[in-house]
């Protein structure tokens, strides 16, 4: 029986707990108790919760346990006697009969592990029927045990609830565990990587040139300084040249000069730009920009101008990132006080001198904090770098050469087969530090300015 | 200032507003404020257009990707076959007689007595699949000596749509000639799965994945955001462990989407030994990072239910549980779905994450269960647009038609929502 018919008729048995503890407690209602505490669903409720959440709980647990104890019946066979005492090789004859008791055609490179793939399968079955034997074993202790405390005066809801805020309190902990595991897996891979390469090398190295060879127990060619610079070139140098123009004008003319009609248009389509697939993008700017803007380039006299161009990628970014900025500079500018632009006005200054001369400069600290957000997201920008960058990790200013990223990098590494103690793989986890860091930085110190901005006019 | 026109004490005149001087001040002014509102609109205007170019350039390219060349191939299928009977090639014998006939190789000996020796050029590798299903399919094109069309190979396709090299254009002005090609919808690409052929890949097999994977996104983010967000806005009390919550909840939320990729790969393959390109990794990793924008979504709704409503339900003697979840919940739904809908638009679109987890396997059928390598929608045009072979450009950018139809559906269910249901108070 597979877990997920189990869980089934677990469930399923939930249900008729439910509809009998329900009924069994209308009927003293019916009866004419004289104070019942709980409405009948409550009661169902809670008989529903003792056979079904301890069984699945159990399911569970039993499913990390089992293998182990499968694993451990095999090697107790006779069979078993033969193999080598090496605990690695051992290990990998096991886990290849395991996979094959599972699937039949999986490829198998020992043969030890052929024979014993029938034992594992039989081990298996067996601690699967204990298993699902206790399961449904749990779920009638739990739901007898609800039945027996049915009664009138029993404090069913009060139960269901208290149960009800522990779920809740549990999912809201998931938010901290995801960040835990970040947090965790990247330093201690980091950790690793800085075993092999030296943080100094890497956070101020002008070499990258990763490889897998490690001499002396150190790896060369993990400078990440043109990563950073390629990162910093695009994200935050050549997608904001266009971001920010474009979008703080697009926010001013739709908050400050477009008709209500205009705006009730435009605003959509260009959150539309916002809600393209990056992918999308990143298509877009290998397929049209980039060719184009190469064939400019030679038009204009540079010859050494490279398909694959910082400009592309930055360019398309950049439009990526206009709504983003659009709607910053638009929630800025509108917590701006409206007595501010009147007495402006009032002066006799045209419009565009209130929004110069007054707006913008009063709603600047809001403005900048959207900026470092935007940034925020440009350097963590994934699959347009990767399409449109390229690979070659370059030290240049020079926006139709090509540069490469972070994230580009991290992609690259990490594509094919992962090994995990690779100094390659474990230079991604570094990299992913890196950006984690600088963009957590950026986003706290916007939120503070932006923070701050807000307290001064309320 | 009293209104005295001389005011000799400070020196001061009064100005001439209608002074050339003046005027032509006023009129610089005035010219400024014209270019500034141009640039206004110049800006918007200019998003837009880049906007509507891609989308332009998408569908030029896209819509060549939903065409099939398709050529003509007679076959004597009584003569090939040994006369068979068309009830035998219904079920339950059809296994039995399809094994006991050799359709490649009918296949194979009908192209060369209709196009030569090297016919083969002609068409698609996998033509004879086609014809072997047009055969399951009608089995009375059994009874006689019939004409099938049957899918041409990527060059033709390509010499049929734009240009290609110059002995398929050749191959393909012969057949034009004889009026043995035509074009029809291309129904294979969105019933297929990928290939190393771009006149045979479909999408169906990465669509599925994609729609496996959202599915365990939705199961997984839903549920916990929305408890997370109750309890955030409904009971939290003002602690540590509240304060812990709400940072790392906007923390997630402004986290580059490849760092979640990093940690599926070292925390659900790596430590958890989960499969590699399955879709449940996929999901999970997803769902961590489609919960805080739920959480987001859902607590802004709730907030937005009035306060009146909870003392109401208060004051009939509901208990708090039951106020959240008779009342402010019913009442905060449409928020909630609206925010579920977008952050699941931006799951599906999510490219990153799942390249790290391997979510790039090459497979010709479509993943069946949560655990067979799969690949997604966004990943499938990511590897269609490495590819060197020139026939694929159509098919990625006819994905990307089919990818953004999806998203634009998602976001316009979430318009719709929020104005139908989201009540004003």
């Amino acid at each position: 029986m597979t877990s997920t018919a189990i869980l089934f008729l677990i469930a399923g048995l939930g249900l008729i707990t439910w509809v009998f503890a329900r009924a069994r407690a209308g009927r003293f209602i019916q009866q004419g108790a004289a104070s019942v505490h709980s409405l009948p669903s409550y009661h169902g409720w809670y008989a529903a919760m003792w056979a079904v959440v301890p069984a699945i709980l159990f399911m569970l647990v039993w499913s990390t346990v089992a293998p182990a104890l499968g694993s451990y019946a095999v090697l107790e066979s006779p069979l078993a006697a033969q193999l080598p005492t090496d605990a690695f090789e051992r290990a990998a004859i096991l886990s290849e009969a395991r996979s094959l008791s599972r699937n039949p055609d999986v490829k198998v490179f020992n043969d030890a592990a052929r024979e014993l793939a029938p034992l594992y399968a039989d081990a298996d079955r067996n601690y699967a029927m204990i298993g699902a034997l206790a399961a449904f074993l749990l779920c009638f202790a739990g739901a007898a045990y609800a039945f027996t405390r049915i009664r009138p005066d029993f404090r069913a809801r009060t139960q269901v609830e208290r149960t009800v805020m522990l779920a809740l309190l549990l999912a809201s902990l998931i938010a901290i565990l995801a960040t835990l595991g970040i947090v965790a897996s990247l330093i201690f891979e980091t950790v690793r990587f800085f075993n092999l390469v030296s943080p100094f090398e890497f956070l101020f190295g002008l070499q990258w040139n990763p490889s897998d060879k490690v001499v002396d127990g150190q790896a060369t060619g993990f400078g990440a300084v043109p990563l950073f610079w390629g990162t910093v070139f695009i994200g935050a140098i050549i997608a904001m040249l266009v971001a920010i123009p474009l979008g703080l004008m697009s926010a001013i003319y739709l908050t400050q000069y477009a008709s209500a009609n205009v705006r009730k248009w435009m605003k959509p389509i260009l959150e539309i730009l916002a809600g393209v697939p990056t992918v999308v993008y990143g298509y877009f700017a290998a397929l049209t920009v980039a060719p184009a803007l190469r064939s400019f380039a030679v038009a204009i006299g540079i010859t050494d101008a490279s398909s694959e161009s910082a400009l592309a990628a930055g360019l398309v970014m950049g439009v990526m990132i206009i709504p983003f900025v659009s709607s910053m500079a638009d929630d800025s500018i509108a917590a701006v006080p409206g007595s501010m632009r009147d007495g402006s006005l009032a002066m006799g200054a045209t419009k565009s001198e209130t929004i110069k001369q007054v707006l913008i400069p009063a709603a600047l600290p809001g403005v900048v904090g959207g900026v470092l957000l935007a940034v925020s997201r440009a350097i963590g920008e994934t699959m347009i770098v990767v399409m449109a960058a390229g690979l070659a990790a370059n030290l240049t200013a020079n926006p139709f050469a090509s540069v490469t990223t972070v994230t580009t990098q991290i992609v690259q590494l990490l594509t094919g087969d992962t090994d995990f103690n690779s100094p390659m793989t474990l230079a991604a986890f570094a990299l992913g530090l890196t950006l984690f860091i600088v963009t957590l930085l950026l986003n706290i110190v916007a939120l503070q300015i932006v923070k701050k901005y807000r307290e001064a006019y309320d | 200032m009293p209104a005295n026109p001389q005011t000799p004490a400070t020196g001061r005149t009064k100005t001439d507003w209608m002074g050339e001087a003046m005027q032509k001040r006023i009129a610089r002014r005035y010219a400024a404020e014209r270019r500034f509102k141009w640039m206004g609109l110049g800006a918007v205007a200019l998003s837009s257009l880049f906007l509507a170019f891609l989308l332009v350039v998408m569908v030029g390219n896209g819509a060549k990707g939903f065409i099939s060349t398709e050529a003509t191939l007679t076959v004597d299928l009584p003569a090939a076959t040994g006369s068979i009977s068309p009830e035998q090639l219904t079920q339950p014998r059809l296994a039995a007689t399809m094994a006991s006939i050799d359709v490649r190789r009918i296949f194979d000996n009908a192209v060369q007595a209709q196009y030569g020796e090297d016919g083969a050029r002609f068409f698609a590798s996998t033509a004879w699949t086609a014809l072997r299903d047009q055969l399951t399919e009608n089995p009375n094109l059994v009874m006689s000596k019939t004409k099938v069309w049957l899918p041409t190979s990527s060059d033709i396709d390509r010499a049929a749509k734009d240009n290609s090299t110059p002995e398929a254009e050749a191959d393909y002005a012969t057949l034009r000639k004889a009026g043995e090609v035509r074009q029809t919808f291309n129904w294979r690409f969105l019933t297929g799965s990928d290939g190393t052929d771009p006149a045979q890949v479909g999408i169906w097999g990465a669509l599925k994945g994609s729609l496996i994977t959202m599915v365990v996104t939705l199961f997984l983010a839903f549920p916990v955001g929305v408890l997370a967000a109750v309890y955030l806005e409904e009971y939290a009390s003002k602690n540590w462990l509240t304060d812990l919550i709400e940072v790392s909840i906007n923390n997630l939320a402004a986290v580059p989407s490849i760092i979640f990729g990093l940690l599926g790969l070292a925390v659900f393959l790596q430590f958890f030994s989960m499969p590699r390109s399955a879709a449940i990794v996929g999901g999970l990793t997803l769902a961590l990072m489609t919960m805080p924008v739920i959480v987001i979504a859902a607590r802004n709704a709730i907030k937005a239910v009035p306060p009146s409503i909870r003392e109401a339900a208060m004051g009939v003697g509901a208990s708090p549980v039951q106020v959240v979840f008779h009342h402010v919940l019913p009442l905060a739904i449409p928020g909630i779905m609206t925010g579920t809908i977008i952050g699941m638009a931006r799951a599906l679109g999510e490219t990153a994450p799942l390249l790290m987890i391997g979510m790039r396997a090459f497979t010709t059928t479509p993943p069946d269960g949560l655990t067979d390598p799969a690949t997604v929608l966004p990943v499938q045009i990511f590897l269609w647009s490495d590819e060197v072979n020139r026939g694929f450009v159509e098919k990625t950018s006819a994905a990307i038609i089919v990818l953004l139809v999806f998203l634009l559906t998602m976001n316009a269910i979430a318009v719709y929502l929020r104005n139908r249901f989201e009540t004003r108070w």
